[in-house]
């Protein structure tokens, strides 16, 4: 999905767990997420911190769809 | 470490009013082992109840959902019992005499665990994909408590399975078994010294340990919560590694796949003559990338550390694990050992996809268990142990896949063992 996407020319960013499978699947930006149960939380953590943690995710994906990359690029947190 | 095998072939299971092993049969009270099934007080909360039928091969039987296949076994001689850490307490196993029932199972079955439970078919089309169905199968049928959650009745049905395999087990304690075979590997330096012109071979063990129902215990402990570690292979035959397992019943490993398992027997045969077989190194399957990477830093580490030439590794499940296949692969390649990793594959119904998640050049000698995509058509049978109700929902089955008639059109995934990645398989292709 991220490859048709970004051959129709709009730009992706692939929030993954087991981001070596990104890499050979060809996604071009990535940032690694929690787990694979639960990529985007933790819900070991309590509420706040939990909200805090997504927030700083979705932050740094919005940081990679905007920055120009010349190879697979996994952007950690 | 050495352990001797003796193997009672059992040609007959009859229900009757005593429980023994005669000429061959084995006669059993079912309500004698439902009462020693439920000593457990686990059992006792979560397991509304617990009926028994035997199942034949070449029986027109369908088992389903089926949550685990067992092996029954009894320690006559030497530390521990069996399933150490679960059903007997703590204890190294893997040396002294083991009985074996050997031709037999107990099987574990009824109202779903999870979603990935199985299908074993007595005869037809099906019956070839799994190799349950030559045993004779003495099959207990559960149902949960209701309300009871889902990981609870997996861990009451885990033990009840496991205690009427050590229930029956135990019928072979005085029975002279008709074969007896010993199995030793050595310590690094006797190994050395006695087979110095022999390259020093280990297998990598892979276990299934996601979580959520993926699970599997070794001496007791969750698999996910240990990093790489040892085993003698005759610790594995004893009972040591046990399924806790609702992950695709085709590329799932039962308890009977861990207690016979055909690496650690084909390495057996080989060792002393072409191979020395040092060791098993097992090692998890977590859904964390920084386990993943620290758990197959470990196997790497420790094929280095054993001077081994080479190993096999095999995997359990699909998808992510992929990714731990090709982690352990590379790595441990890359530290000059040789590997050949068992898998299986998944290429969809056509075969035309790439057939697993994750890859990599150093993985140049793959053995393929099968697509777990093809489909299969399963002709109905005369008599259904547990029940048809889930047959669509399972994995591999489809909305539709149960017809009118009783007959399955699902994919290989729905049956038990089809594309075993120990390479516990029937078939073949040329």
């Amino acid at each position: 999905m991220v490859k048709e996407i970004e051959r129709a020319g709009i730009p992706v960013v692939h929030m993954c767990t087991v981001t070596p499978i990104s890499m050979t699947v060809g996604a071009n930006r990535i940032v690694p997420t929690i787990a694979i149960p639960h990529p985007l939380g933790n819900p070991a953590l309590p509420a706040e911190e939990e909200y805090a943690l997504r927030r700083k995710l979705v932050s740094r994906a919005l940081e990679a769809l905007t920055t120009e990359v010349q190879d697979q690029t996994i952007f950690e947190l | 470490m050495k352990l001797e095998l003796g193997f009672i072939e059992i040609k007959d299971i009859q229900f009757s009013n005593e429980c023994k092993v005669e000429n061959g049969t084995l006669f059993v009270d079912a309500e004698a082992v439902k009462t020693f099934v439920y000593e457990d007080d686990d059992v006792k909360a979560c397991v509304k109840s617990a009926s028994f039928d035997i199942a034949r091969p070449g029986e027109s039987v369908r088992i389903t959902p089926v949550k685990d296949v067992i092996e029954p076994r009894v320690k006559v001689e030497g530390p521990g019992g069996e399933f150490p850490g679960v059903i007997a307490k703590v204890d190294t196993v893997g040396s002294g005499r083991t009985h074996v029932l050997r031709g037999m199972a107990i099987v574990t079955a009824g109202k779903i665990v999870g979603f990935q439970e199985g299908i074993i078919d007595m005869t037809g089309p099906g019956a070839e994909y799994t190799p349950f169905s030559k045993l004779l199968n003495l099959v207990m049928v559960c149902e949960p408590v209701e309300g009871v959650h889902q990981h609870e009745y997996e861990h009451a049905v885990r033990i009840a399975g496991l205690r009427a395999a050590t229930f029956v087990g135990e019928l072979g304690r005085s029975v002279t078994p008709d074969e007896v075979k010993s199995f030793e590997t050595y310590g690094i330096k006797e190994g050395i010294e006695k087979f110095p012109e022999l390259p020093r071979v280990a297998y990598v063990h892979m276990l299934q340990s996601q979580g959520l129902l993926h699970d599997t215990y070794v001496y007791g402990v969750d698999a996910k919560r240990s990093l790489t570690t040892i085993l003698y292979p005759t610790e594995t035959m004893d009972g040591a590694i046990i399924s806790g397992n609702c992950v695709s019943a085709c590329d799932k490993n039962t308890t009977y796949h861990h207690q016979n398992n055909p690496v650690v027997a084909d390495l057996f045969e080989q060792h002393g003559k072409t191979l020395n077989y040092v060791c098993n190194i097992i090692t998890n399957e977590n859904v964390y990338l920084a386990d993943k990477q620290r758990s197959s830093d470990w196997s790497a580490k420790l094929c280095r550390l054993l001077d081994l030439d080479g190993v096999i590794v095999s995997q359990e499940g699909f998808g992510n694990p992929d990714t731990d296949l090709i982690m352990n692969t590379k790595k441990i390649e890359q530290m000059g050992v040789k590997t050949t990793i068992i898998t299986d594959e998944y290429a969809g119904q056509d075969g035309k996809s790439q057939s697993l998640a994750d890859a990599d050049p150093l993985a140049d000698a793959v053995v393929t268990g099968g697509n777990a995509n093809e489909v299969i058509v399963l002709p109905p049978m005369e008599k259904v142990i547990g029940t048809l109700d889930y047959v669509d929902k399972i994995a591999g089955g489809h909305a539709g896949s149960l017809r009118p008639d009783g007959s399955i059109e699902a994919e290989l995934q729905v049956i038990t063992g089809a594309t075993n990645e120990m390479g516990f398989n029937r078939l073949s292709a040329r």
